[in-house]
C-alpha cells in the first residue's frame, strides 16, 4: 500500500524520449545520409568551404528512422508514402508505394518489349522518373487565398512556394485516386494509372491544375489585394 | 569470328534464322558478349543465356543460363502450373525463361537413368521459402512433355486443402466429401496438356454416376474428363476414376499405341498428410482423408504400380508464418515428421531427396544480366556495382526475394 503510494508520487518522467517532436534550436543541421564521394578540399569555394566547417561543428537533429544510407532513398518518394499514410501504417502506405512503382514499371516496360526498335527510345520505363515528372505536371504555379476586404472575401491570386506546391500536387494525386475512382480497383491500380496519364499530361489531376489556373487568371482584378 | 566461337560451342544445331533474330534484336548485348568471349573461359559469369531449347541436352555446362521456353508450350503444359509472380514476369517480358540450375538437372538426370521395370521412384524436392523448387519441378516436366510423356499435374496441393467455398458431401460413398469446382478446373486443365492421350486410353471397367449416367468399359479418356468437366457434381469421383485407369495402364503395353510414360507432379505435398482448414457442417475439421481428392492422390503416392515417375515439391506450409530460419526446420524429416505428418513420411519413405537452395554468384550474376537485359532494373543505381552489393546483401541471393526486389528498382 506505502509502495503504490510511492510510485504515484514520483515525478513522471517518459521511458521513451522523443527527440524529433522536440523543438530543435535553430542552429541545428539537417542529417545527411548521402555516402557521396567527399569532394578534395581545392575543389570547393569559400563558402562551400565554410559550410564544411560548420558541418563538423554544430550539433545535427536525430535522424528519421525511414531514412537510408544508400542510393535507393528518394526524400520524394519518403514524403508521398507519409502523405499516403493513414493511422501510422507506414508498413501498409510503402507496400503500396512499392506496388504502385512495380505496376507502373511493368506497363511501361511490357509496352517496351512490344513495340518495333524505332519507338522504344520514347518509352519512359523508369518508374522513379516518371513519378518525379508526373509530380512536376500536377504542380500548380499559382495559388489563390482568401482575403477578406469590406466585408466581402475575395479570392486573390498568389504565389505559391516550393513546398505548398509539392504538397499540393501529392495532395491532389492521393484524394483523386481515394475519391474519384472505382471502389474495388486496389490503390496501386489508381496510382498508377493516374501518374501514368499525368505523365502524359493527361487524367483529372492535371485537370483540376489548370481549372486552378483559369480561375486565378479569371480573379486578375484582385491581385492588389495582396499585401504580401 | 568470336559469335561463331561461342555459338557453336553452346549449341551445334542452332538454326541461322534463330541467330539472325538473336543478332537483330540484342545487337548490342551480342557485342559485348562477343568482346568477351575469348574470356569466357576465364569469365564464365558474363554469358547468360543458351541457345539450347530442349531440356533433353541441358548439362552441367549450362548451369545457371537462361533458356526459353516456347510460348506453345507453355500454353499446353502449364495452364495452371507456373507460380503468379512468373506468369506476370512471362507477360511483361513478352517471354518465358527458365535459369538451369543443378537440382532441376538431377532430377531430370534421374529421370534419363530410371530403370522403367521396377517400381516408381519418389524424388521430393525441399528446400527453403523462394528458393526455386517449383521453377525446378516446371523445368523437369518440362523434359517429360517433349519426351513425349502423360502428365499428371497438381500445381498446388494447398489449394485443395483449405479455402474451398464449396464441399458437398461425396455421392458415392457415405463418409467423404467432393470439391466439385477444384477437381473440375483440373479435369479441364488435364485435358489442355494430354490431349493427345485421350483417344487412346480407353477405360477398363464400367463407371456408374447416377441412374441415367454411366461411362461404358472400353470408352476412350478423353469421355471421362468430358464427363467430369460438365458435371460438377461427380467431379471429384472422376478424377479418382481417371487416376485409377492412369495408374493400371501406365506402364501396361510395352510397345504399340497404348504405350505412354506417365509423370505424376504434386507441389505442396505435404498438404496430404498435414490439417486441412475445411470444416464439416457440424462445425467439425475435416481430416484429407475424407476428402476424396486428397485420397485418390495419397493412393497414387504409393509406389506398388507400375513403373513411372512421381516427383514431388515439399513446401513450408505451416512454418511460413512462423520466422524461425533455422537451416534444420527445411529438411524433408522435418516437414514430415511435425506434428500430424509421421504417416506422410512413413508413406512416402523410400525417395530421393533433392535440396534446393539459393542462388550462387554465377546464378546470382545471370539473373543479374537477364534483368538488365530485359531492361527491368531501371533505378541507376541498381545498374552500378555498389547497387549490386546491395542487392546481394538485401537479398541474400534468394530468388524469390531478389525478384521482389528488383520488381521496384
Amino acid at each position: 500500500m506505502a509502495a503504490s503510494v510511492r510510485h504515484l508520487l514520483k515525478p513522471w518522467t517518459p521511458s521513451l524520449c522523443l527527440v524529433r517532436w522536440s523543438r530543435y534550436n535553430p542552429y541545428y543541421l539537417d542529417p545527411d545520409p548521402s555516402k557521396d564521394a567527399r569532394v578534395p578540399e581545392s575543389e570547393l569555394s569559400p563558402e562551400e568551404k565554410e559550410l564544411q566547417e560548420l558541418k563538423t561543428v554544430s550539433p545535427i537533429k536525430a535522424a528519421l528512422s525511414s531514412d537510408t544510407s544508400s542510393a535507393f532513398n528518394d526524400p520524394l518518394i519518403s514524403k508521398f508514402i507519409n502523405m499516403m499514410m493513414q493511422d501510422g501504417n507506414k508498413i501498409l502506405a510503402r507496400g503500396i508505394m512499392t506496388q504502385t512503382l512495380e505496376t507502373i514499371k511493368r506497363k511501361q516496360v511490357e509496352k517496351y518489349h512490344k513495340s518495333p526498335a524505332a519507338k522504344r527510345e520514347e518509352i519512359e520505363c523508369n518508374p522513379y522518373t516518371v513519378f518525379h515528372q508526373a509530380l512536376e505536371n500536377c504542380k500548380p504555379i499559382i495559388g489563390l487565398a482568401s482575403v477578406q476586404k469590406g466585408g466581402k472575401s475575395y479570392q486573390v491570386p498568389v504565389p505559391l512556394t516550393d513546398n505548398r506546391r509539392r504538397f499540393l500536387a501529392m495532395k491532389w494525386l492521393i484524394t483523386e485516386c481515394r475519391d474519384n475512382k472505382h471502389r474495388r480497383t486496389h490503390m496501386y491500380e489508381k496510382l498508377s494509372q493516374e501518374l501514368l496519364a499525368a505523365f502524359a499530361n493527361e487524367g483529372n489531376v492535371v485537370k483540376r491544375k489548370h481549372d486552378l489556373h483559369k480561375m486565378a487568371e479569371a480573379n486578375r482584378a484582385y491581385a492588389h489585394y495582396r499585401w504580401w | 569470328m568470336n559469335l561463331h566461337k561461342l555459338s557453336s560451342r553452346l549449341c551445334p544445331t542452332v538454326t541461322q534464322k534463330f541467330r539472325h533474330l538473336q543478332i537483330q534484336s540484342r545487337g548490342q548485348q551480342l557485342e559485348a558478349v562477343g568482346v568477351e568471349t575469348e574470356s569466357t573461359e576465364q569469365n564464365p559469369l558474363s554469358v547468360f543465356r543458351t541457345s539450347e531449347q530442349d531440356p533433353t541436352y541441358h548439362s552441367e555446362r549450362h548451369t545457371g543460363q537462361y533458356y526459353t521456353l516456347p510460348a506453345a508450350h507453355i500454353q499446353k503444359l502449364f495452364p495452371h502450373g507456373l507460380p503468379p509472380r512468373f506468369q506476370l514476369q512471362i507477360k511483361t517480358f513478352n517471354e518465358g525463361c527458365v535459369m538451369v540450375r543443378p537440382p532441376a538437372l538431377e532430377l531430370i538426370s534421374y529421370l534419363k537413368k530410371a530403370d522403367y521395370s521396377k517400381p516408381p521412384l519418389r524424388y521430393i524436392l525441399y528446400g527453403d521459402v523462394g528458393t526455386g523448387k517449383t521453377m525446378c519441378l516446371s523445368h523437369a516436366l518440362h523434359y517429360c512433355y517433349t519426351q513425349g510423356w502423360l502428365i499428371v499435374h497438381i500445381p498446388d496441393a494447398h489449394l485443395w486443402v483449405k479455402n474451398c467455398k464449396e464441399l458437398l458431401p461425396s455421392s458415392s460413398r457415405p463418409s467423404r466429401f467432393d470439391q466439385p469446382i477444384q477437381a473440375s478446373q483440373w479435369l479441364k486443365n488435364f485435358k489442355i496438356t494430354n490431349e493427345r492421350f485421350l483417344s487412346k486410353i480407353k477405360t477398363t471397367q464400367q463407371y456408374v454416376w447416377t441412374k441415367r449416367e454411366r461411362t461404358e468399359k472400353g470408352q476412350p479418356l478423353g469421355e471421362l474428363v468430358d464427363q467430369g468437366v460438365n458435371r460438377m457434381k461427380s467431379s471429384s469421383d472422376v478424377v479418382g476414376a481417371v487416376l485409377r485407369e492412369l495408374r493400371l495402364q501406365a506402364g501396361g503395353a510395352t510397345e504399340g499405341e497404348g504405350a505412354f510414360k506417365l509423370a505424376v507432379a504434386v507441389d505442396g505435398v505435404n498438404a496430404l498428410w498435414g490439417k486441412t482448414s475445411l470444416k464439416k457442417e457440424d462445425r467439425t475439421m475435416c481430416e484429407p482423408e475424407e476428402l476424396t481428392l486428397i485420397h485418390n492422390l495419397r493412393k497414387m503416392m504409393i509406389n506398388n504400380w507400375a513403373p513411372v515417375m512421381i516427383c514431388c515439391v515439399c513446401c513450408i506450409d505451416l512454418l511460413k508464418g512462423l520466422n524461425i530460419f533455422a537451416h534444420f526446420l527445411f529438411l524433408p524429416l522435418i516437414l514430415f515428421m511435425s506434428s500430424v505428418f509421421q504417416e506422410g513420411f512413413d508413406n512416402m519413405e523410400p525417395f530421393v531427396p533433392v535440396s534446393v537452395s539459393n542462388y550462387n554468384e554465377k546464378e546470382f550474376e545471370s539473373c543479374y544480366l537477364y534483368y538488365l537485359d530485359r531492361n527491368w532494373l531501371q533505378h541507376s543505381h541498381s545498374r552500378s556495382e555498389e547497387g549490386k552489393k546491395e542487392l546481394i546483401f538485401l537479398s541474400n541471393k534468394n530468388p524469390s526475394i531478389l525478384e521482389r526486389l528488383c520488381a521496384f528498382l
